[in-house]
């Protein structure tokens, strides 16, 4: 019973992380249609700046957590205007943005090794101690993670819904042309799209840094896994993708414990080839 | 003094198809335009390059003394000159409030939003009705509703329609043009695209024959044709 409780706190923890990278992944595939490659490389970037600044510079965790957001934020930004924006329109844009981006992810990987170097790193913790829960014993940052993933979601959720600018990102991924009709700038809604990704990469790797080894291939594993999550969720709700991601975490948990972790990614790509086959949509996904 | 709007010898296309050859026609202030001719001879294509959705490739376009034929599609929206698109399904996964709300986007429409809204649920009790239905759930006519009221969030200075009545019953197409009857008489002036000659003389002062991507005849009130000679227009001279 204790192995199963703490199992499934693992998975939550897991969860919290698949539903931060993947909603990123979600909310500039649902207004560009792109699936962005680079997402993984955004969240380890933020993570080093937020080392950079925080430990080389010694400014506190909290100014870390921010530089690193917002040096994400910026590169997503540039990454769209560069190598998102000129394929707009092409027939093939989607293809063509597969290999920009993974183009993208290789450059910042490659020079996250020459800025920051091979050597291990990782963050101090947000709050120092441990946590029980039904007895099971998590790291208080850890904690910290599992309370802040659903509240962010919820927050970008709202965004997307309540403010003007959140509807504009939906109504130009639904109709470009009538968006730019009713007087939306759709070159800035795409930036703002990307921006907003890369920044909760950004923070998302700026958390993991505690609990996780800081290196530049830290952001591969989280993107293979958000990407299984946003095809068990299916592209595009919201909702559906932060279903799926907590799903996909406990189901990992579970399979660590079971098949052990050298099968694990096995089973999991296994289970997503099984989702495809039957509900090209995703489990969750509508009958589009 | 220049005119309301003007456009002068604008010819645009897609890639390497030109649809548009030097298009001229021009609206003085409070007045309506018509554009009617065959479908696939370049009115929808008109708009879209007024719009600033596709590039003109040569001419002018001047509106209000601005020349905006560079100008980029937010900037000629918040200038005022507003274009509803053909029946189209706008943003399918967004309720018809939101979408309404959305409307008045840009700096010159936001200040009026409220005021906006209850004015255009007047003009459409079922848009009203169906204020919290996702918009791909409306009708035909409704979506077409959605479309003008949209525009009308803009705070049009100009409105441009584009067939409005498309596939609508007869019924719905009076409904329809008594409310963009309302809105002409609400002091805003129309640039109104059908292919019903009847509807648009009832509703504008003038119209332009587009053909083959040109204006072939202007006709107003003094020159206005007949049944026969609209027959004509349409379908050409039975003999050759």
């Amino acid at each position: 019973m204790e192995t199963l409780i703490a199992t499934l706190v693992s998975g939550l923890v897991l969860g919290s992380l698949y539903a931060l990278m993947a909603s990123g992944l979600s909310v500039v595939w649902t207004t560009l249609g792109v699936f962005n490659f680079a997402h993984g490389a955004l969240m380890m970037i933020g993570a080093f700046v937020a080392w950079t600044v925080s430990e080389a510079l010694g400014l506190g965790l909290l100014t870390g957590i921010a530089a690193g957001t917002a040096s994400a934020a910026i590169i997503g930004v540039v990454i769209e205007r560069l190598l998102v924006r000129p394929f707009y329109g092409n027939r093939n844009m989607l293809l063509i943005t597969v290999m920009t981006t993974l183009a993208a992810m290789i450059i910042m990987e490659k020079s996250a090794l020459i800025i920051w170097g091979a050597r291990l790193k990782q963050l101090p913790r947000l709050i120092e101690g441990e946590v029980s829960i039904l007895g099971a014993t998590i790291s208080a940052h850890e904690a910290v993670m599992i309370m802040l993933a659903p509240l962010l979601l919820l927050a970008l959720w709202q965004f997307t819904v309540r403010s003007t600018a959140g509807r504009s990102l939906r109504a130009v991924g639904q109709n470009q042309e009538s968006a730019a009709l009713i007087g939306i700038d759709v070159p800035v809604a795409f930036a703002l799209a990307f921006g907003l990704s890369a920044a909760l990469a950004g923070l998302t790797g700026s958390l993991l840094g505690s609990i996780r080894f800081i290196t530049p291939v830290m952001g591969a594993e989280p993107l293979v896994k958000a990407m299984i999550v946003v095809i068990f969720g299916g592209l595009g709700s919201l909702g559906a993708t932060a279903g799926a991601a907590y799903l996909i975490g406990f189901i990992e948990a579970l399979l660590i414990l079971w098949v052990g972790l050298y099968w694990t990614p096995f089973m999991l790509f296994l289970l997503m080839i099984v989702v495809l086959v039957f509900r090209p949509n995703g489990i969750f996904g509508g009958k589009e | 003094m220049s005119r309301f709007f003007e456009i002068s010898g604008v010819s645009a296309g897609y890639g390497p198809i030109t649809v548009l050859r030097g298009v001229s026609l021009h609206l003085e202030a409070g007045e309506c335009i018509g554009l009617f001719g065959p479908n696939g001879h370049g009115k929808t294509t008109l708009l879209k390059t007024i719009s600033g959705l596709i590039r003109s490739t040569s001419g002018e376009i001047a509106f209000d003394g601005n020349d905006i034929t560079h100008a980029r599609p937010p900037e000629i929206v918040n200038s005022g000159l507003v274009q509803s698109p053909q029946g189209n399904v706008l943003f399918g996964d967004m309720r018809v409030q939101e979408i309404l709300e959305l409307s008045a986007f840009s700096k010159r429409a936001r200040p009026e939003r409220a005021a906006n809204l209850a004015s255009v649920f007047e003009l459409f009790p079922r848009l009203d009705e169906r204020r919290n239905q996702k918009a791909k759930t409306l009708s035909g006519g409704e979506r077409q509703m959605l479309s003008i009221g949209c525009a009308l969030m803009c705070a049009p200075r100009l409105l441009m329609l584009d067939e409005p009545t498309l596939g609508l019953s007869p019924k719905l197409k009076q409904e329809l043009a008594a409310a963009i009857g309302k809105i002409a008489e609400g002091g805003v002036p129309l640039i109104l695209v059908e292919q019903d000659i009847e509807f648009l003389m009832a509703l504008t002062d003038r119209l332009y024959l587009i053909e083959h991507g040109e204006v072939v005849r202007e006709i107003d009130r003094a020159n206005s044709p007949d049944h026969d000679e609209v027959m004509k227009l349409y379908f050409g001279e039975a003999m050759h």
